[in-house]
C-alpha cells in the first residue's frame, strides 16, 4: 500500500509538471484562422499526415434552429438533401466525383451544427473545394427527389427506435424543456418526420436562411498549408454572398419543480437518469469545465460511488455523468444501469446523496489534479490523425464559433479550485431543475422526490 | 542441487520461448504508446457447453484485479495517466489493447504486465463480469439494435453446428455453466501459448522498454498445444429464412449471406473487394444496393454488402481491425425497412396493405446480386471502383491504433502489411481478375436470411416468402407521384422476381442464443 502511495505521488508530480509544460496552447499544433469578407471562417491545421487531409465544413445550424412548428428534424433532413445534387454536379455526377476522390465522406447533424466531412487524398483537395462550394452555393434538387429522400429519414428513425434508450432520450427532452428548441431531438418529432415530404417549399427557405457563409467554418487538417487553404477558399467561396437571417430561439424559462419521464419496458435492464439544467458553452467561465471535472471525479469509473454501487455492491452495471457542449443551456445527465429494479429507489437516493456531497464537501486537491490530468491526456491522445483532430475542433467551433476555444477551455479547466467545484455544483444540481428519466417494467416507477 | 538444475532448465526453456513475432511501428512524434497482444484463441476455443468462456476470461483480466492490485486500485493508479486497456474476443483471436501517454510508460508497465500475467481471479470480480456478459446475451443484443441482432443471428444460422456458431459472449445456458474454476483453467491452458501469441507495439517507446516487455512476455509463454476445431460451414440448399418475431419492432431488419472460401490470405480477396465495393461499399452512396433501395426508392437508411465480418457497422464508417478469420461469408445488410402496421398508420391510402417492404427489398437485393454474377463489372465500373479503393483503403489505418491493428491482422493472414500489399495488387488488377472472382465466389441461388421484425408482420412475411408471392412496393401517394415510370416498371419486375426459397421458419425472440 505504501508503495502504491509513493507511486501515486510520483505520478502526480510528473503529471502536474507535464501539463504545465503545455503552457498557453493546449493542443500540440498551430491553428491558423482567418475570416473572408463574406463572413466565412477558414481554419487550417497543418499536421504530419503525408498525403492525407481532413476537409470539414461546419455549419452552425442544427435542431436548435428549428423554431417553427411542424418542421422539427429539418436541419438533419436538409443534411440529406445536400447530397441530392446541383446543375453542374447532379446527384450521380457528384457521387462519381466523390468516388474518384477516394475519400471517406459523409455528414452528420446535432442540436447546434451540421458537419460535412471528407478525409482523403491531399492531392485532390482542390476538387474537394470545388464540389463542396458548388453544393453549398448552388444546390438544386427536384421536388421529386425531396419527397423521396424523406423516406430515408424515416428509415433512420426506424432503425434508432428499436432501442428503448432512444425513446427515453426523446421523452426526457420533451419533458425537461418547455419552449427552447432543445425540446425535440435532432431527428425531430415522429409526426413531423412523416410529414416531411410535404415541406418542399420550406426546404428552399431553409437553404436560403442557413447555408450562408456567416454560418460556416471551413476546417482543413493534415498535409496542407495555410496559404494553400486561403487561396482555395477565396477561389471557391470568396464570392459567396452573405445572408442575413437569424433564428429567434426561445429562451427556456426557469424550471421550478422536478419532472419525470418514463418508458415502461422490460426489454433492457432498469435505467435511471438524473437530468439537471446545465450551462451554455463558455470557454472562459468555470461552469462547464467544472462540471466535466465533477462528472469524472464523482461519477467516473474511479469515483467512490462507482466503486460502491458497481464494484462492491454490484447493484449497478454502469454509471456515468455527461455535461454537454452546447450553445444554449443544456441537460447534464447522471445515469445508472441497474441490475435489479428493486434497487431503483436505493440507487436514486445514493446518486442524490452523492450530488449533495459534491455541493458540501471540498474535493481533495490531489484528486482534482488527477482529474485534470486525466481529461487533458485523454484529449491529447485522441488527436493522432487529421479526422480525429477535425472532429474535436468541430465541437469547439460548433459551440463557440472559434477553434482557439479549445486552448481557452483547457486553460480555464486548469485553474479550477475545490471551491469552484462546490459553487458550480450548488448552482446546477438543484432539484427544481431536475428531470428524472426511467426505464423499468413498472407503470409508475418509485422515483418521486419530496420537495 | 537437482532441484536447482531443474529450475535452471525450466528457466532456459522459458526464456527460449519468444512470441512468434513482434510487430513494431515506432512513431517518435507520437505522444502515446499502444500495445496489442494478439492470441490465437478466440471463441472457437470455448469448450463445448462453456461457450463464452474465452470472452469471460479475457474480460475478467481487463475488468478485474490482479495479484498486485485490486481493480479499484488499478483505476486509481491509471486515473491521472488517462491510460486504458480492453480486450476484444472474436471467433479466432483474443486481442488485448493498452494505450498510455508516453510520459507514463514506465509507471504503466507493472500494471499492464500484472493484468496480463498475474490476474487475481477474484470471486467478486468474476460475479460482476459474468453478470454483465449474461445480461448482454439475454437482453442487450435483443433490445438495443434490431440490425445488430440480425447480424449476430445470421452467424448463428450460417455456422450452425460448428464452433463458429455461438456469440463470443456465449449463450444463456452455457454462461450458467461457467465457474471461476473454469476461467482459471482456461487461462492456464489457452492464454499466452508459445506460437500463438503476437506482440504489437506502436508509438513513442524506446528499445529498452520493448526488450523488457518482450522478455516478460517470453517468460510467460506456455508450451501447450491447442486443438483447433474444424469449421466447415454448409452452403445452404436454396434460400433458407429465419424470421425473428419480436414484440414492438418498428421495422424489418435484414441480414443475409452464404459462405465463401476466400480470406485476406488470397489475392482473390482483393479482386473481390472491387466487386463488393461496386455492389455495396459500407456507408457509401456509390453502391448499387444503396442507390436502388435507399436513394431511388427511399425504403430505408442504407444497404451494403460485405465479403468478411464487419464489426459494429452501425457505428463504424471504416472497417476496424481485430476480427481476422479463416472462414468468411458474403453478406448483404438491408437496414430496417417499413412494416405494414407502421405504413398503415402513416398513410390512409395504404390502409389495406398486408405486407411491409421486406420481401420486396430482399428480392431487389438478390436480383442485383444475380445481375452482378451474370454480367460482371464493365471496364468503366471496374476502373472507377479500383481507383476509389486505392485511395480509400489508406484511410483504414489513419489512426495509430488501427495501423497497429491492421499489421497484426496482416500477420494472421501471413502477410506483412495487408494495406500496402492490397494497394500494389489493386494497381495490377485487371477487369478479368475481378469478373473471374465474382464468378468463382458469388452466386444468388443459395442464401441464409435472417429478418428481425414485428410480430404483426412475421406470419404474412413468412407466407409471402414461402409462396414466392407477388410483393409490390407500397408507396405513399406523394412518393408514388414523384417516381419516374422506369422505376415503377422495374418495381413490377422485382415484385415478381422468383427467389429460390426452400424454407421459412418463424422463431421466437427468445430462441436465439439460448
Amino acid at each position: 500500500m505504501k508503495k502504491l502511495i509513493i507511486l501515486l505521488l510520483f505520478i502526480l508530480t510528473l503529471s502536474s509538471q507535464k501539463i504545465i509544460n503545455a503552457q498557453n496552447s493546449f493542443v500540440p499544433f498551430t491553428i491558423h484562422q482567418t475570416q473572408l469578407e463574406n463572413g466565412l471562417n477558414v481554419v487550417t491545421v497543418p499536421f504530419d499526415s503525408p498525403g492525407i487531409v481532413a476537409f470539414y465544413i461546419i455549419v452552425r445550424v442544427g435542431s436548435r434552429n428549428e423554431v417553427e412548428k411542424g418542421v422539427t428534424g429539418f436541419a438533419h433532413f436538409f443534411e440529406h438533401m445536400m447530397f441530392r445534387g446541383t446543375d453542374k454536379y447532379p446527384k450521380d455526377k457528384y457521387e462519381q466525383v466523390l468516388k474518384s476522390i477516394g475519400a471517406s465522406a459523409n455528414a452528420n447533424t446535432s442540436s447546434d451544427r451540421t458537419v460535412y466531412h471528407m478525409t482523403g487524398d491531399a492531392n485532390k483537395l482542390e476538387k474537394m473545394f470545388e464540389i463542396e462550394a458548388d453544393r453549398f452555393r448552388y444546390l438544386n434538387y427536384s421536388k421529386e427527389d425531396f419527397i423521396i429522400e424523406a423516406g430515408a429519414v424515416k428509415g433512420e428513425y426506424t432503425k434508432n427506435y428499436a432501442n428503448p434508450l432512444s425513446r427515453l432520450y426523446e421523452s426526457i427532452r420533451n419533458t425537461a424543456f418547455d419552449v427552447h428548441t432543445y425540446k425535440h431531438t435532432t431527428m425531430g418529432f415522429y409526426e413531423d418526420i412523416v410529414d416531411m415530404p410535404n415541406q418542399y417549399e420550406y426546404s428552399l427557405q431553409f437553404y436560403k436562411r442557413f447555408y450562408k457563409p456567416e454560418y460556416c467554418t471551413i476546417l482543413c487538417v493534415g498535409d496542407v498549408t495555410f496559404n494553400q487553404i486561403i487561396s482555395l477558399a477565396e477561389k471557391y467561396f470568396g464570392s459567396w454572398e452573405r445572408g442575413s437571417y437569424v433564428a429567434d430561439i426561445p429562451v427556456e424559462p426557469t424550471q421550478n419543480q422536478t419532472r419525470y419521464a418514463h418508458i415502461k419496458s422490460s426489454e433492457v435492464p432498469p435505467y435511471l437518469s438524473l437530468n439537471y439544467k446545465g450551462p451554455a458553452f463558455n470557454d472562459t467561465e468555470i461552469d462547464l469545465p467544472a462540471l466535466y471535472l465533477i462528472s469524472s471525479i464523482y461519477f467516473g469509473p474511479n469515483s467512490s460511488i462507482y466503486k460502491k454501487l458497481v464494484l462492491e455492491e454490484k447493484k449497478v452495471k454502469s454509471l456515468g455523468c455527461y455535461p454537454s457542449f452546447s450553445r444554449d443551456p443544456e441537460l447534464i445527465g447522471i445515469y445508472a444501469n441497474l441490475k435489479d429494479n428493486k434497487d431503483l429507489r436505493y440507487v436514486l437516493e445514493e446518486l442524490l446523496a452523492e450530488v449533495e456531497a459534491v455541493k458540501t464537501k471540498p474535493v481533495d486537491i490531489t484528486i482534482l489534479n488527477n482529474a485534470k490530468s486525466n481529461i487533458q491526456y485523454r484529449t491529447l491522445m485522441n488527436m493522432d490523425n487529421p479526422t480525429d483532430i477535425a472532429n474535436i475542433l468541430s465541437s469547439f467551433i460548433s459551440a463557440s464559433g472559434d477553434p482557439e476555444s479549445i486552448n481557452r477551455y483547457y486553460k480555464t479547466l486548469g485553474k479550477i479550485t475545490p471551491e469552484d467545484i462546490i459553487n458550480v455544483a450548488k448552482k446546477y444540481f438543484v432539484n427544481t431543475s431536475l428531470t428524472i428519466g426511467t426505464i423499468t417494467p413498472d407503470d409508475i416507477p418509485d422515483v418521486t422526490i419530496n420537495k | 542441487m537437482k532441484k536447482q538444475i531443474l529450475t535452471l532448465i525450466l528457466l532456459l526453456i522459458a526464456s527460449s520461448c519468444i512470441p512468434q513475432e513482434i510487430i513494431e511501428n515506432k512513431i517518435s512524434s507520437s505522444n502515446k504508446v499502444i500495445i496489442k497482444v494478439m492470441l490465437l484463441n478466440g471463441s472457437i476455443s470455448d469448450p463445448v457447453g462453456k461457450e463464452g468462456l474465452t470472452n469471460l476470461t479475457a474480460s475478467l483480466l481487463t475488468s478485474g484485479g490482479t495479484k498486485q492490485y485490486t481493480y479499484a486500485e488499478i483505476q486509481n493508479l491509471l486515473y491521472p495517466m488517462a491510460a486504458s486497456y480492453y480486450a476484444s474476443v472474436d471467433k479466432e483471436v483474443t486481442i488485448f489493447t493498452f494505450q498510455v501517454p508516453s510520459d507514463f510508460l514506465e509507471e504503466f508497465y507493472p500494471i499492464m504486465t500484472s493484468v496480463l500475467f498475474n490476474p487475481a481471479f477474484d470471486k467478486n470480480d468474476f460475479e460482476r463480469v459474468k453478470a454483465e456478459q449474461e445480461n448482454y446475451v439475454s437482453q442487450i443484443i435483443r433490445a438495443s439494435s434490431d440490425e445488430e441482432y440480425s447480424k449476430k443471428a445470421l452467424e448463428d444460422l450460417l455456422f450452425r453446428g460448428t464452433r463458429y456458431q455461438h456469440l463470443s459472449e456465449g449463450t444463456i445456458s452455457s454462461l450458467k455453466n461457467i465457474t471461476l474454476e473454469d476461467v482459471i483453467n482456461h487461462y492456464k491452458k489457452t492464454f499466452f501459448l508459445n506460437g500463438r501469441t503476437t506482440l504489437g507495439i506502436s508509438g513513442n517507446y524506446n528499445d529498452k522498454f520493448l526488450s523488457r516487455l518482450k522478455n516478460e512476455l517470453s517468460t510467460n509463454l506456455k508450451e501447450i498445444k491447442l486443438e483447433e476445431p474444424e469449421i466447415k460451414p454448409k452452403m445452404p440448399d436454396g434460400i433458407q429464412v429465419e424470421i425473428i418475431s419480436k414484440k414492438g419492432a418498428f421495422g424489418s431488419a435484414i441480414f443475409m449471406g452464404f459462405p465463401i472460401d476466400v480470406t485476406k490470405r488470397k489475392d482473390d480477396f482483393i479482386a473481390l473487394m472491387v466487386a463488393n465495393s461496386y455492389l455495396g461499399e459500407h456507408r457509401k452512396s456509390y453502391g448499387v444496393l444503396y442507390n436502388k433501395i435507399r436513394e431511388t426508392r427511399s425504403m430505408n437508411y442504407g444497404d451494403y454488402s460485405y465479403i468478411e465480418w464487419y464489426e459494429n457497422g452501425g457505428a463504424n464508417m471504416l472497417p476496424p481491425s481485430g476480427t481476422p478469420r479463416n472462414i468468411n461469408y458474403f453478406s448483404i445488410w438491408i437496414r430496417p425497412v417499413q412494416i405494414a402496421a407502421q405504413l398503415k398508420k402513416q398513410y390512409p391510402e395504404l390502409e389495406n396493405i398486408k405486407l411491409g417492404h421486406a420481401h420486396f427489398a430482399i428480392r431487389l437485393a438478390i436480383r442485383e446480386l444475380e445481375k452482378l454474377v451474370k454480367e460482371g463489372l464493365t471496364a468503366e465500373q471496374f476502373e472507377e471502383t479500383r481507383q476509389f479503393l486505392q485511395s480509400y483503403i489508406k484511410l483504414y489505418v489513419q489512426r495509430q491504433s488501427e495501423r497497429l491493428g491492421y499489421l497484426l491482422d496482416s500477420k494472421f493472414y501471413s502477410r506483412k502489411d495487408f494495406i500496402a500489399e492490397a494497394g500494389e495488387i489493386l494497381s495490377k488488377l485487371s477487369l478479368e481478375d475481378v469478373n473471374n472472382a465474382i464468378r468463382k465466389y458469388l452466386q444468388a441461388e443459395n442464401m441464409y436470411i435472417v429478418i428481425v421484425t414485428d410480430e404483426s408482420e412475421a406470419e404474412s412475411l413468412a407466407q409471402s416468402l414461402l409462396n414466392n408471392a407477388y410483393s409490390p412496393m407500397s408507396y405513399s401517394n406523394i412518393v408514388l407521384k414523384s417516381l419516374p415510370k422506369s422505376i415503377l416498371e422495374e418495381d413490377e419486375i422485382i415484385a415478381n422476381y422468383k427467389l429460390n426459397v426452400k424454407s421459412v421458419r418463424i422463431v421466437n425472440n427468445n430462441e436465439f442464443f439460448k
